[in-house]
């Protein structure tokens, strides 16, 4: 049986058509005819046609984004009918299927074009004469291969052809249909290894394939098309260009990478073999790129989970093998201890960050007024060459490549250096580019202190921190002290600084305030502009809770995320915004927006959740906590079941496995007024009295005043 | 030049025909492989790897440009193919062309090249070989070049392109060969030195496809009106004839059951089989009116002896004549002309005892044409029929290709001794001749 598809982008002569179809029939083939054209006023010609199957396309792009009918206006008839044919499912299906695709008009002709691309064995024609002898040969035989033709002699037109070809037949050769077809696509994927081609030749032809696959939404086959082109290219460089083009090709649409571990091995592998060569500007560019591949955010910040957290040690092997990164982690050491704190005059303390002072405000308000400090705090950001040098992060490899030799040494010694002279001390907040760029240069006797709270541990950052030059790091919780420490080998080592987990400093007291009425019934979440927050996850809880009681409603405190940050956010706030619109519209969740007064909202909030997949201190569940809310912790799935986790930093009761746990938590505490108010006096009672600022501000007195 | 190569051959002459693949002919409006029988075994063929781009209708050879505005290619087509020689959809054929004319040469040296038209690229192998080798050409024009048959004015004037190429082609052509006396006269008012040269050859029809006897209609099952030929006429022409057919069967008892068959080839390319006409033709069925498609060459003198009566639907005007006339005449059948009345094919028909003459192309006019010869085809003696096929002896293809043929030979013959003071030819016998054009 022969399948024959036609194609009308305008009423054909129905006559003829009918009485061609009947030859059609008498040679065995099955007619089908999709039309652009209005269907429905011919619709008994049709019937009489006895066609095996009739559809109608799309006869406009009405319901289509206004950019696609911009573009459709400017376009010719033939790619119009295409742009409103292209994603009809039945037209595509007949296509897959058809041994004969026809056009009956000029307007269907690129139709035809692009879906014979699709289907490579179907025989394509122009008019119902063609379509004939097109029948005619298929039933005398197999004229046009019945499948594709061996990868070798495909490979061989590739390496013919590739360097010849305009850009816009390889284009055309690996279009979207071509791509969208498993056959097309594997074919071509096997075509771009093919041995026996040019190492330029064969990047070139796999990344018009890449191409060609993206377009046609098969992002991993593009991905894997240029890394297996890559693994037939002896070049170091090119090589690891084409793997950093695979996995860049999954990290920009929010995807983890499968060959992450090859494109970042790639990279290394030419920083190493550029570092033995003594070329130490490109062995820098390289590690730069394996760094920020390998820590890129969509791996790591925007996903509910990261390769670095499940095995931390496995996650860095690669880079400790690369002797260029070894080099960069070669602790320097200070020339000279820091000295002791003054006796004489008050501690010189500068505090340091580099935009984000959000932690800060309750240090830089203690010791700005404190008689035993003379303090000043040096925003990086707010000065053009100390931004500069603070992230310039290819600079800094490039030093620690070169032994210190580097223009950029001297830029921060020159910028840096009279800071450190003027400090005893020197407390840098976030552990990202400024501390990195501080521990180029030896800060003499000054003291350096560091900061990390949680993001820095899934960033580059540490990795090119010389911490010999760190004197105190503090973080904010035991578990991530345990991750950074797995993560980074110079903090294993006897050069490593002491280490401290000092809680955020913040003001509880003003938390506590009354309850509303209806408070006891409202689970309250602060802060979900990231992913990690996870906020479906506190949805999942809701909706278990309204299965039992519809008076439980969920508060959603803060900002948005935004979508622009990472393919990989706007798709989970896409998921999420499905998820709350029922819900928003039933009252369900209030999404509050962001506020400045916490303590207000709170008002609202009779049980405060942490959902996040991660966290270093999760100050929105300590305010909720302390405000009297009953706190309900999600077992941070980063940590969970490690030696610190959330279990170990909240008290026993607060932590839950899964939403079902916790939605039986809440109806527990819920469950009446007093249990439910009792619970919430207990969490209040922990949370002022261990993180408020007026017990955790003497630690920090320890910490700078000794 | 099916024809023509025969009667080369009867005079003693080695043949080379040269013609494009018979799967290019399939690619335009089809081709009749049985009409191949008839050419004499003795002639070689050799076809050429060319192919009309502008028909091509397989999608998988089109590039993405063409598939996106295929009407809008193929004009930036013809305009780059007449770059090379001055004539869309054919001007780059000629490079193949002559060099096979000199491949041919080389081979076994010709003494004569006859090009045939259209295409009129053709003309350009006869003058390459002319240039590089002095080997002598005539010229089958058929419809003429610098004349537009149909509309009867000048096609192009003798300064354009097209004029410089016709002017330097006659100047030096040992005879030039046109369909009828109008184009002819043309010619010859034209080039005036060449007047003597310019010879008209009609295009007469094949014996064997007239059915040979006199016919019996069946009145009982209806009168069949026939046409057979390629439908080239606009469809408002076809419009017109169908509805004088209408009228007239309505009018005229004897045709109330008559039916009108139509044969030939409709359309080229990706419309072939499907033009406008066709679906006119299928609309008018209920009217008795059937299309039956192309015909074979065997098939034709059994067509003609099935109908009853025919209808000569013409294009153009004095300037043509039409083959079509030649064998309509020779089924000895009452023929309705359906062209205007200042026709070529008038002239040819003019003493034709079955005629209903020349009325034009009204309706009112020849539904009377219609009338009248649904009368004759009962009325008319076995004698009025074989009368009525004697007319047509004289435009046998046979007896006027034979004259045509030899008055050439002859032309060539006496210019020989000029020719041979330059080239040295060899004796008229044994001579070779190189002709393009399609092998029918």
């Amino acid at each position: 049986m022969t399948d024959v598809l036609f194609i009308a982008t305008k009423r054909p002569q129905l006559g003829i058509f009918t009485d061609s179809l009947v030859k059609f029939r008498d040679r065995g083939a099955k007619v089908y005819l999709a039309g652009t054209f209005k269907m429905a006023s011919v619709a008994e010609d049709l019937i009489r046609a006895e066609l095996d199957g009739v559809h109608q396309l799309p006869r406009n792009l009405n319901k289509r984004s206004s950019a696609m009918r911009r573009k459709a206006k400017k376009s010719p008839t033939g790619m119009r009918v295409w742009m409103q044919s292209q994603r009809d499912r039945w037209l595509r299906q007949q296509a897959r299927t058809a041994h004969v695709i026809v056009a009956l008009d000029p307007g269907a002709v690129y139709t035809v074009w692009r879906l014979a691309q699709y289907n490579t064995t179907a025989e394509a024609h122009f008019g119902l004469a063609p379509a004939l002898r097109a029948v005619d040969r298929i039933a005398g035989g197999p004229i046009r291969p019945t499948a594709l033709p061996p990868v070798a002699a495909v490979a061989q037109d590739v390496r013919r052809s590739i360097s010849g070809l305009p850009a816009a037949m390889m284009r055309t050769a690996t279009s979207r249909p071509v791509m969208r077809s498993t056959v097309g696509a594997r074919l071509w994927r096997s075509a771009v290894t093919a041995p026996g081609m040019p190492g330029t030749v064969r990047a070139t032809a796999s990344r018009y394939v890449a191409e060609g696959m993206e377009e046609a939404g098969r992002i991993s086959g593009a991905a894997i098309a240029l890394s297996s082109a890559a693994a037939k290219i002896p070049d170091p460089e090119l090589k690891a260009q084409l793997l950093h083009e695979s996995a860049m090709t999954e990290v920009s649409k929010g995807i983890s990478p499968r060959d992450l571990v090859k494109a970042v091995d790639g990279h290394l592998a030419h920083a190493d073999d550029q570092f033995a060569k003594g070329l130490h500007e490109s062995a820098s560019v390289s590690l730069y790129r394996a760094l920020s591949l390998g820590f890129h955010r969509v791996l790591h910040i925007d996903q509910l989970s990261s390769p670095l957290a499940k095995d931390a040690e496995a996650f860095v092997a690669p880079l400790r093998k690369s002797a260029a990164y070894r080099a960069v982690a070669q602790p320097r050491g200070r020339k000279t201890p820091p000295k002791s704190p003054p006796s004489d005059r008050p501690l010189r303390l500068l505090v340091t960050t580099s935009t984000n002072a959000n932690f800060l405000q309750h240090i830089l308000a203690r010791y700005g007024d404190h008689p035993g400090v003379e303090l000043r705090f040096l925003d990086l950001a707010a000065q053009k060459p100390l931004k500069r040098i603070a992230w310039a992060a290819p600079q800094m490899l490039e030093d620690r490549l070169s032994g210190g030799t580097s223009e950029y040494q001297r830029d921060v010694e020159r910028l840096m250096r009279p800071h450190l002279d003027w400090a005893d001390t020197v407390f840098v907040d976030w552990s990202v580019g400024p501390a990195s760029m501080l521990t180029t240069i030896d800060p003499g006797d000054t003291r350096i202190v560091v900061r990390l709270h949680s993001y820095e541990a899934f960033t580059r950052w540490p990795h090119m921190t010389d911490f010999s030059r760190v004197d105190d790091l503090v973080f904010v919780a035991p578990h991530v002290q345990q991750l950074v420490t797995s993560l980074v080998p110079q903090l294993r080592e006897a050069s490593a600084p002491r280490m401290h987990v000092l809680d955020n400093a913040m003001d509880l007291e003003g938390f506590r305030r009354p309850k509303s009425a209806d408070a006891r019934f409202t689970l309250g979440l602060i802060g979900i502009s990231q992913v990690a927050k996870d906020p479906r996850w506190a949805v999942d809880v809701l909706k278990r809770l309204r299965e039992h009681d519809d008076r439980y409603r969920l508060l959603l405190v803060g900002n948005d995320m935004n979508p622009k940050t990472s393919k990989a956010t706007a798709d989970y706030l896409t998921l999420l915004q499905r998820e709350l619109k029922p819900l928003e519209a039933s009252g369900a969740v209030i999404r509050t927006g962001p506020t400045d007064d916490v303590p207000a909202a709170l008002t609202d909030i009779g049980v405060i959740l942490s959902s996040s997949v991660r966290e270093g201190c999760h100050v929105g569940l300590m305010e909720g906590a302390a405000s009297a809310a009953a706190p309900v912790v999600r077992d941070w799935p980063f940590y969970a079941g490690k030696p610190h986790s959330a279990r170990t930093l909240y008290p026993e009761g607060w932590v839950v496995d899964s939403p079902e746990e916790a939605a039986q938590r809440i109806l527990d505490i819920t469950a009446t007024e007093e249990s439910w108010r009792e619970a919430c006096e207990q969490a209040s009672e922990h949370a002022v009295g261990t993180w408020d600022w007026s017990v955790v501000q003497k630690r920090f007195d320890d910490l700078f005043l000794g | 030049m099916r024809e023509t190569a025969n009667q080369f051959i009867n005079t003693g002459w080695d043949v080379t025909v040269v013609t494009i693949a018979q799967e290019s002919w399939e690619l335009d409006s089809g081709i009749d492989l049985t009409l191949l029988e008839q050419v004499d075994p003795r002639v070689k063929v050799v076809e050429l790897p060319l192919s009309r781009e502008d028909l091509e209708t397989d999608i998988r050879l089109f590039d993405e440009e063409r598939a996106l505005n295929p009407a809008k290619w193929v004009t930036e087509l013809r305009k780059r193919q007449a770059k090379t020689f001055p004539e869309a959809s054919f001007g780059e054929w000629r490079e193949v062309l002559e060099q096979a004319a000199l491949d041919i040469h080389r081979e076994h040296p010709a003494d004569l090249l006859l090009a045939s038209c259209v295409p009129y690229v053709n003309l350009a192998a006869a003058w390459r070989l002319w240039e590089e080798a002095r080997v002598p050409y005539a010229v089958d024009f058929r419809d003429g070049w610098s004349i537009d048959v149909i509309d009867g004015t000048e096609a192009f004037s003798k300064d354009s392109e097209l004029g410089r190429w016709e002017q330097k082609i006659l100047d030096n052509a040992v005879s030039l060969w046109v369909v009828n006396d109008p184009i002819a006269e043309h010619y010859r008012a034209r080039y005036p030195d060449f007047a003597d040269r310019v010879r008209v050859v009609r295009n007469g029809y094949d014996a064997d496809s007239s059915p040979g006897h006199a016919h019996k209609p069946d009145l009982a099952a209806g009168l069949t009106f026939g046409y057979l030929g390629t439908v080239n006429f606009t469809a408002t022409h076809l419009e017109t004839v169908l509805d004088a057919w209408r009228a007239a069967r309505e009018r005229e008892p004897l045709l109330a059951n008559a039916r009108f068959e139509v044969r030939g080839h409709i359309g080229n390319g990706a419309g072939r089989g499907a033009t406008r006409h066709a679906e006119i033709l299928k609309e008018a069925e209920a009217d008795g009116v059937r299309f039956g498609g192309p015909a074979s060459k065997a098939e034709v003198a059994e067509i003609y002896a099935r109908w009853d009566a025919m209808v000569l639907i013409l294009i153009g005007g004095r300037f043509v004549t039409s083959g079509k006339v030649y064998e309509y005449m020779a089924t000895g059948l009452p023929i309705v002309s359906a062209h205007v009345v200042e026709h070529d094919a008038s002239n040819v028909l003019r003493g034709h005892p079955l005629w209903t003459g020349a009325v034009g192309l009204d309706v009112e006019a020849m539904t009377e044409a219609f009338v009248r010869a649904a009368h004759l085809a009962i009325d008319t003696s076995d004698e009025a029929h074989a009368e009525a096929m004697a007319h047509a002896d004289q435009y046998t293809r046979e007896s006027l290709m034979t004259v045509a043929v030899r008055e050439l030979v002859d032309r060539l013959a006496a210019d020989k001794p000029e020719r041979v003071s330059v080239e040295g030819a060899s004796a008229l016998p044994e001579k070779s001749i190189v002709t393009g054009g399609p092998a029918s």
